[in-house]
């Protein structure tokens, strides 16, 4: 689903998102909203529960404005992390087209 | 803020942990049987628990464990708080206390005391009879669910091996269960668990280790991304984990961070059953199908059961999304329907709780240096005023009664001001009379007397120093009055008195000092042993003639002990002179009266505060001197006729027909060298160490006036006969007279340099 529009823009996730960083991350989504986004999770090494509530809130947000939310190049630990904690972002990841 | 200062936070806490741990226990104690009690002297060991093991305290976490477990049986209605479990709890808290202090400023505790205590304590969990303490050590706890102690799972793997077999082709609700019981845990974090730092990730992490678990996040409380705050919790999960650890092993997992999330564990199986029938639920459609078919739910059912959780909720879940995760958790409906039932009361339960704890006054923490400051600020406040009216009055201003008017305020104001930065070093004295119940439990222990102690004003605000101060003398007496007061419960009961022995400890104020009372219901003080003793120690002759009030004294004199030996407790040479100096110290006074047969009581008047004093200012041949008016019983203008010298130097002065010594303040201050003559001055009565009557010459009386007290070792060095200084309205240092150390030299003593301080610390 990775658009190719030019609306389309991307996020690089930094490595650590703890409690410290989930204003920041917060902050930063609301400045890309409204438009196409591919999030790239591959250098998360460590995520915590809150950062991912903003991120789940945003996937939810973009899906209200009809553009598209998606995980591209996932770590290991982000991964492991999300099926721990029950957060299903299996219809957010990027399928190849 | 440094690792050395938030642990000294931690010790901090502790304290007022601990301090409320007593009290609860103790209102336990007295038939108090509020759940919200337990839970409070529960709340306590566990935080201590908490932070010591956040600082890897481990001799503190793992006795706070075995308490908290035996703790967790009595809010749990398992034990019942009886006198035997309450006698064995509060020793445990003075168990922990010691332990606290050991982390804080090193040294050791009594190990064969804290195991003793772990045994028992675990034995209390256990419902087993209490070990005796000269019993081998007591054999392992059988492993009970209801007990996690360190030792419950090793010897649950010991006694029934788990096998690796699997039920669930059988689909059966009941072999299912023996196997590995399924528990379902609803998990609520609070914004305040990811402040403080904590991570769910990580507790739902160690939770995964415990056995296989299926989870379910849920969602629906996320709001848009703008309204969304980002360090709030939203998401909640629902796990189902299947584990052989049992309950508490799962509730662990959790335990530091209890206190911020809403957290609900239960087994699914039977049990899930019969709570469900108890609570007062709507019928659940689903619930005994469910059960019949367990073993192979379908995801619709699933989907089913979790629209009916929800929509008891009130919330929207996105179930269909997450139906997948919730396969495993098609336990039965009424568990859901339960659950959120109980999920509700519980929520209604800790806001109840939140409710109570937020009607106690807010409060801060403030460094006692800056108290010190801002009080000494205040001090030089009162001083400026004073000079500034004095000024004013010297300049003679009459015209202008407005300036007048505005110093009038402004002293009631800076007196006010005063008076609330005192109270702000002012503290109740119940930290002291619960260190005083702990005294009592272990003499009474070693003298193996029965002893009550009753409190009673343990609210009585009075300065911080004189609290701390006020600890030794009154835990000196304490064990008098235990260890020599009371008698043994034979012959107490010989007596006709109940074998309990009572020991009253009691604070109020009065008339601007605070009085504390330790009475005894004992045997009174022995006379005729008093006097005995005080011959054959040469304190007094033979044949002196001692009113009972004269003997009862005896006793504060040094080196007078009447214990007939020398026990572990008191009896140590260290006697109730000690206790005496040490009330003097702080400007206080000690009487004792006693009724024999029926007991002693001391009653001790200290000063509310060490920082002002109440004094008598003086002339002494030109000097300004203040004279504590606590030590001054009245004053009179001396008559030539009631003057009668006596030997060379002395002379008496004859009031009301008795006679009292005359002290010339100025001769022995070295103020002047030749004989003041009585009939020019003033003689101030005062009453002195040992309880007679002086009489202290001055040359006039000024007035009196509240005078802040400096110290004079502080800013000078010690001088014999002088307790403090203070600066008085003119600018002038004023010295404070120490009566005591005058009147003694005036014995022929000369002034020495370790004399007692007296009226000011």
């Amino acid at each position: 689903m990775a658009s190719k529009k030019a609306a389309h823009k991307s996020l690089s996730l930094p490595p650590i998102l703890d409690l410290n960083e989930a204003s920041a991350l917060r902050g930063k989504l609301v400045a890309l909203r409204g438009n196409s986004l591919v999030v790239d999770a591959s250098a998360v090494e460590r995520v915590g529960a809150l950062c991912l509530q903003v991120l789940m809130a945003g996937a939810r947000s973009w899906e209200e404005d009809k553009k598209s939310f998606t995980f591209t190049k996932v770590s290991d630990a982000f991964t492991k992390t999300t099926q721990l904690i029950g957060v299903n972002i299996d219809h957010l990841m990027a399928k190849e087209i | 803020m440094d690792m050395n200062e938030i642990k000294e936070i931690f010790f901090q806490e502790c304290e007022e942990q601990l301090a409320e741990l007593e009290s609860g226990l103790l209102r336990l104690n007295d038939g108090d049987r509020d759940p919200e009690t337990v839970n409070a002297v529960f709340r306590a060991v566990h935080s201590i628990k908490g932070g010591a093991g956040a600082f890897g305290l481990d001799d503190l976490v793992s006795f706070a464990h075995v308490f908290e477990t035996t703790l967790d049986c009595v809010r749990s209605n398992k034990l019942e708080p009886n006198q035997e479990v309450l006698k064995v709890m509060l020793k445990s808290a003075d168990v922990l206390a010691d332990l606290t202090n050991v982390a804080r400023d090193g040294g050791s505790v009594d190990q064969a005391r804290s195991k003793q205590l772990i045994r028992e304590l675990e034995a209390l969990a256990n419902g087993s009879p209490l070990p005796t303490a000269s019993a081998a050590p007591a054999p392992v706890p059988a492993a009970k669910p209801a007990a996690p102690v360190a030792a419950a799972p090793a010897a649950n793997d010991q006694g029934f091996m788990p096998v690796a077999f699997s039920f669930d082709e059988f689909g059966g609700d009941e072999s299912d269960s023996a196997d590995q019981p399924t528990y379902e845990v609803v998990f609520k974090p609070k914004s305040d668990l990811y402040t403080k730092g904590n991570e769910a990730t990580l507790l739902l992490r160690d939770l995964s280790r415990l056995g296989e678990m299926s989870i379910h996040c849920d969602m629906s409380n996320l709001p848009p991304l703008e309204e969304l705050d980002p360090e709030a919790a939203y998401f909640w999960w629902k796990i189902s984990i299947k584990t052989d650890k049992g309950e508490d092993a799962v509730r662990s997992v959790f335990e530091f961070a209890e206190w911020d999330c809403d957290l609900e564990v239960s087994e699914v199986g039977d049990e899930s059953a019969v709570v469900a029938s108890d609570l007062p639920m709507q019928p659940v459609p689903f619930d005994l199908s469910a059960l019949d078919d367990e073993g192979d739910a379908s995801a619709a059912m699933a989907e089913e059961q979790e629209n009916l959780a929800s929509a008891q909720r009130d919330e929207a879940v996105a179930a269909a999304e997450t139906a997948s995760n919730v396969l495993q958790m098609a336990g039965n409906a009424s568990r859901a329907a339960s659950e959120s039932a109980k999920n509700a009361a519980a929520a209604a339960a800790q806001n109840n709780a939140q409710q109570a704890s937020s009607a106690v006054a807010p409060t801060i923490r403030v460094d006692l240096d800056r108290v010190d400051r801002l009080i000494n600020l205040v001090g030089e406040l009162v001083i400026n005023q004073a000079m500034l009216s004095q000024s004013v009055i010297e300049n003679d201003n009459n015209g202008t009664s407005s300036i007048n008017m505005g110093l009038e305020e402004l002293q009631q104001l800076t007196r006010e001001i005063q008076d609330s930065v005192m109270a702000i070093r002012a503290q109740p004295v119940k930290p002291v009379f619960q260190r005083m119940a702990r005294t009592v439990r272990e003499i009474a222990d070693i003298t193996g007397k029965s002893v009550r102690l009753v409190t009673e004003g343990e609210n009585t605000e009075v300065d911080k120093t004189v609290i701390d101060k006020l600890a030794e003398p009154l835990t000196h007496m304490i064990r008098n009055a235990v260890d020599h007061g009371l008698e043994m419960p034979e012959k107490r009961l010989a007596a006709g008195k109940s074998a309990e022995g009572t020991v009253k400890l009691t604070a109020k104020h009065r008339s601007g000092r605070i009085v504390i009372e330790l009475s005894d219901d004992g045997a009174g003080i022995n006379r005729t042993k008093v006097r005995q003793k005080a011959i054959d120690n040469d304190l007094i002759t033979a044949d002196a003639n001692l009113s009972d009030e004269e003997i009862d004294n005896l006793i504060f004199h040094a080196g007078f002990s009447t214990a007939d030996k020398v026990s572990d407790l008191s009896g140590r040479g260290v006697g109730m002179d000690v206790v005496k100096r040490s009330i003097q110290a702080l400007g206080g006074r000690i009487n004792i009266s006693s009724k024999p047969g029926h007991g002693s009581t001391f009653t001790m008047s200290l000063p509310l505060t060490l920082a002002v004093l109440d004094g008598m200012v003086v002339t002494v041949a030109g000097q300004t001197l203040v004279v504590p008016l606590t030590a001054i019983v009245e004053t009179l203008q001396p008559e030539a006729a009631a003057i009668h010298s006596f030997g060379a130097t002395q002379r008496l002065i004859s009031i009301r027909n008795s006679f009292c010594p005359l002290v010339d303040v100025g001769r022995i201050l070295n103020f002047r060298s030749t004989q003041a003559n009585p009939v020019e001055g003033v003689a101030l009565l005062v009453e002195s160490e040992g309880g007679g009557q002086r009489a202290l010459m001055v040359d006039a009386i000024q007035g009196q006036r509240q005078v802040v007290i400096k110290s004079l070792e502080a800013n000078y060095t010690h001088v014999p006969g002088i307790a403090a200084a203070t600066i008085l309205g003119d600018g002038r240092v004023a010295l404070i007279l120490d009566v005591d150390s005058v009147v003694s030299a005036s014995r022929g003593h000369s002034l020495q340099l370790e004399a007692s301080l007296a009226a000011a610390g």
